[in-house]
């Protein structure tokens, strides 16, 4: 495929803010108006009242989640300090029979030395400015350990944003993912993981964020479950705290 | 615009009827989707607050949609989206198509879009020799059967594991047996190839988020973070009503959303994409394209009927909730979409076109889609709607006209009706038989097809009223004075304007 | 109080038991019903087919009759429905029939729901020794709301097995013309529907909706199936006269 062609796109960019001229303004003209109205009052915002209060204590949270990962087809563990994580990451490794691992560029995940736990495994961290060679440890990477920015005890579900040394891949490609999780990142709501999110500043907001609930599945014959369709096979939660 | 095909609404559905695996296959099907909404729901718990408050978002961006689309583009654009304009259909296959020749792209893959069926975009692709894969297992299923899919959430509910096998060993060159692991097995390694090579990744989207100008895209497999992952280009097809203010807004939309569609609390993956990767990611498309699509929507704008169709979050429960599609699966509606919101937005979206006169016709009226709808979308209404807006066009059976024009005869005076009813009790003693009807002649052959009629009684209730509050007054008792009471408290209630 | 009947024209023509059933019931707790003989028919086959100034014609015989009513009251929850919640958009462009529309549709009441929330009566004092099953009807269900009601009602019916209908919220495939214009779809439906009926191995269908129970009834005599089918205006009837035979009255 061509490179990226700037010209191209510029000329497609001005094409756009004509057409955008017509596609709005006779949006506007529908609805009865000149032109594209100002701000709206927004008076139903979100979640209905009551939600905002339901709050679940520190180990309520956790055995919600973990009863939710599970019933996902995850599995769940609660380990009390981060120094515990490597031996959970050495035992799901032998036991998956992996032979290499990818994780996110992150001091918290370099500092499990899993280089030293599992010596007889290659290990690699994500690498931004290596595109094609990332994406290609990625792809034959047994194993994809990521630390979550937020989770939300209610549906079970991890939140991991993009950067730099998060590449997407990592949560994506490999057969096994583990997600470690600080308990202090635990809130009850997936609103709160949300909002959250929203108060990142455009200029540092993240290309991609993605929330995720348990192994990729499908149910698409005849509405029998499969697990790992095309995302990974096996998802772990390593609750830490 | 895609057309119906030849047949009729009636005579798709005879051919389904008849088909006793299709209707098993979607029954059951269906009915584990009904039953799991069912079971979240319950679980969940407040049902109907969130449901109001999902309606009340939907209904407020609709209205003011020109301001939160602006926004949208704004927000996008800021974060290096490119944003094009598609007024109809074949607008978004062309500019689609512009991008993907102008880089001499060679492939597509595509995670699951209902407007990209809506558009045609796979057919656009092929013509122009470039390779376009469906990448969610039930889309690519039904791809290669070379069918458009028969539902919103489960594309190949029609198909068995059998029929399944068949299409996907012709793709792997040997026989693969009917076991969903080693069927899904062969399309998670046969579709991981295509990710790594495609140049372009096509995505559609759940919702588009005013605020920060974000893609967001519910899945369970994954295919859709492959898609808009892998590929160097990234092609968004989102309908252009597909917004919500906020991420607080979306909070609502992930509560309802998952559980309407397939009773799970959440899918496996909800991603948001807010443009292409940033210069340091490792990851993620190069270049980033939104097309918004119109393709009739905007039609419904303004529309005090019609409006609130496109509150419409496409989570399929309308469809497992009705009776009607449960019998005849969604081949049997044309267009893109079926069950109760296919009948009505196919049409709707289609300028209420002559050609797709039938298709308003296929349902009982009974309210189950409104029901099972997590905005509250009156859809048992606007198919009624949409019956009275072809008989203002003129666009009706002759027979029936006839048969209305002499409804409001025999019923627009008591007279005529009390005529009526005589001279059928006298005519119809040529067709009783011990006291029911089965003759099949005329309209009374599809309701005597499956059932008896009864006949008419000697004496219609009005002919008998004398006699009737004759004897009624032999039991008479006094009412009791709590009841006459309630009762006028009931009209004193009312006259001061309550209920 | 003027309690008026709304036939409905269903049972007018077809099925005049259930409003002698409707006389007899209410006479005993001090209602004379009124009946007047200008009302035809809601209008609803005419207004669900689309053909809406045939369907006024018919509904302004209905807003005639009851103008001076105070409660009104039908043995249907689909025509009770049809004046609640289509009258308003069939009149919306006749401010003083829109009116009237207004004001029949605070006084009508379907059948149980004038018994349970009007008269505040939950017990008729019947006796019923068969087993029953129940079809809730969708409009009646859906748009009115009926469901504790007839719940209530049906309870206290001594001697009466209660079996709940399976599937009981699918509709049956009546919808009007529907059954006629798609009749193999409304066929398949409506044979289902039978079929939970006779699963539960009840002698007695009951309904609160004669266009359903026409529709069951006919599939199940079709098929020559013995199930007896009855308004719960019938059934109520014939178990307060059970039990006031027992009783020597």
């Amino acid at each position: 495929m061509a490179k990226s062609d700037p010209e191209f796109l510029a000329r497609l960019d001005r094409e756009s803010r004509e057409a955008e001229k017509r596609f709005i303004g006779n949006i506007a003209h529908r609805l009865g108006r000149p032109a594209a109205g100002p701000a709206p009052v927004h008076p139903y915002r979100g979640a209905p009242d009551f939600w905002a209060s339901y709050e679940l204590g520190t180990e309520e949270k956790i055995g919600r989640f973990m009863d939710n990962w599970r019933a996902a087809g995850g599995y769940p563990e609660r380990i009390a300090s981060m120094s515990g994580v490597p031996e959970v990451i050495a035992r799901i490794a032998k036991e998956r029979q992996a032979r290499s691992t990818i994780r996110q560029n992150l001091p918290e995940l370099a500092s499990l030395q899993l280089e030293s736990v599992l010596p007889e495994l290659s290990h690699h961290a994500w690498n931004g400015r290596d595109h094609e060679g990332s994406l290609n440890i990625c792809e034959q990477a047994d194993v994809g350990i990521v630390l979550a920015d937020h989770a939300a005890a209610y549906t079970g579900t991890i939140v991991v944003a993009s950067s730099a040394d998060k590449g997407r891949s990592v949560s994506l490609l490999p057969n096994v993912l583990i997600a470690v999780i600080p308990a202090e990142r635990m809130y009850t709501r997936l609103g709160e993981a949300m909002s959250r999110v929203a108060s990142i500043p455009a200029e540092r907001f993240p290309a991609g964020v993605h929330f995720i609930s348990g192994p990729s599945r499908s149910s698409d014959i005849e509405n029998d479950l499969t697990i790992g369709v095309h995302g990974p096979g096996a998802a772990y939660a390593l609750i830490v705290g | 615009m895609s057309k119906p095909q030849g047949s009729n609404v009636k005579e798709r559905a005879r051919t389904a009827l008849q088909d006793e695996f299709l209707i098993d296959a979607v029954k059951f099907t269906t009915e584990r989707l009904k039953n799991g909404k069912k079971a979240a729901t319950a679980e969940h718990g407040n049902w109907e607050e969130w449901r109001e408050r999902g309606r009340q978002i939907r209904a407020h961006t609709v209205a003011h949609l020109d301001y939160y689309l602006s926004r949208f583009i704004e927000n996008a654009r800021a974060q290096g989206v490119h944003v094009h304009f598609a007024p109809e259909g074949k607008d978004a296959a062309r500019i689609a198509m512009d991008i993907a020749k102008h880089r001499g792209a060679k492939s597509v893959v595509k995670s699951k879009s209902m407007v990209s069926e809506e558009v045609h975009i796979n057919e656009a692709f092929e013509q122009i020799g470039i390779e376009s894969i469906e990448s969610d297992l039930g889309e690519y299923i039904i791809q290669l059967a070379n069918e458009p899919p028969s539902h919103i959430i489960i594309p190949a509910i029609h198909k068995n594991r059998r029929q399944i096998a068949e299409l996907l060993s012709k793709e792997a060159g040997e026989t693969l047996p009917p076991e969903t692991q080693v069927l899904a097995g062969f399309a998670r390694r046969k579709l991981r190839d295509k990710f790594l090579e495609a140049d372009i990744g096509l995505t559609g989207c759940n919702f588009g988020i005013a605020e920060t100008g974000t893609v967001v895209i519910f899945e369970n497999e994954g295919n859709a973070r492959m898609v808009s992952t892998v590929p160097k280009i990234q092609i968004t097809l989102m309908g252009m009503e597909r917004l919500i203010p906020t991420w607080d807004d979306l909070e609502v939309m992930a509560t309802l959303l998952p559980r309407s569609a397939t009773g799970q609390k959440m899918t496996m993956y909800m991603s948001g994409i807010t443009g292409p990767k940033r210069t340091e990611d490792g990851d993620g498309p190069e270049e980033m394209h939104v097309i918004i699509v119109d393709n009739g929507r905007s039609l419904q704008l303004g529309d005090p009927d019609f409006q609130e169709l496109l509150n419409c979050i496409r989570c399929g429960a309308c469809l497992n909730a009705c009776p009607v599609y449960r019998h005849i699966g969604g081949h049997s509606y044309p267009g893109t979409y079926s069950g109760p919101i296919g009948a009505v937005l196919t049409p709707a979206l289609n300028k209420n076109a002559e050609e797709w006169h039938d298709i308003a016709n296929a349902s009982s009226l009974c309210g189950a889609c409104y029901e099972a709808c997590p905005v509250k979308i009156p859809l048992h209404d606007m198919l009624v709607y949409l019956r009275n807006r072809k008989v203002e066009r003129g666009v009706t059976a002759p027979g029936e006209k006839m048969a209305m024009r002499g409804f409001k005869m025999l019923m627009g005076s008591h007279a005529w009706f009390e005529r009526a009813v005589k001279a059928g009790q006298l005519g119809q003693k040529l067709l009783v038989r011990g006291g029911v009807i089965k003759s099949r002649i005329g309209p009374l052959g599809g309701w005597t097809a499956y059932r008896h009629i009864p006949a008419l009684p000697k004496k219609s209730f009005r002919e008998q009223w004398t006699k009737v509050t004759a004897e009624a007054e032999n039991s008479f008792k006094p009412m009791t004075d709590e009841m006459k009471s309630r009762m006028e408290k009931i009209v004193q209630s009312r006259a001061k304007g309550g209920h | 109080m003027k309690v008026s009947l709304f036939i409905t024209c269903i049972s007018d023509a077809l099925f005049p038991p259930i409003g002698e059933a409707m006389s007899q019931l209410l006479a005993r707790y001090g209602v004379r019903l009124d009946f007047p003989k200008v009302q035809t028919c809601c209008g609803q086959p005419a207004f669900n087919s689309g053909y809406w100034d045939e369907a006024k014609a018919s509904a302004k015989t209905i807003l005639e009759a009851f103008d001076d009513s105070d409660f009104v009251i039908a043995p249907s929850g689909s025509c009770t429905g049809m004046i609640h919640h289509y009258y308003p958009k069939l009149f919306e462009h006749d401010a003083a029939l829109l009116e009237k529309s207004r004001r029949l549709q605070e006084k009508t009441y379907e059948f149980t729901q004038f018994l349970v929330q009007v008269l505040g009566v939950t017990d008729v004092g019947a006796y019923f020794p068969h087993k029953v099953t129940y079809h809730p009807s969708c409009h009646g269900t859906r748009l009115l709301g009926i469901k504790d009601e007839l719940m209530e009602l049906m309870s206290h019916v001594e001697g009466m097995e209660y079996v709940p209908l399976p599937y009981a919220e699918d509709c049956c495939g009546f919808g009007g013309t529907f059954a006629v214009k798609m009749s193999e779809i409304s066929g398949a439906m409506v044979e289902e529907k039978s079929q939970h009926v006779l699963e539960t191995e009840a002698e007695v269908l009951v309904g609160l909706d004669m266009g359903c129970l026409l529709n069951i009834g006919g599939n199940l005599k079709f098929q020559g199936k013995p199930v007896r089918v009855m308004h719960l205006a019938e059934l109520l009837y014939e178990g307060v006269r059970n039990r006031e035979q027992t009783a020597g009255v």
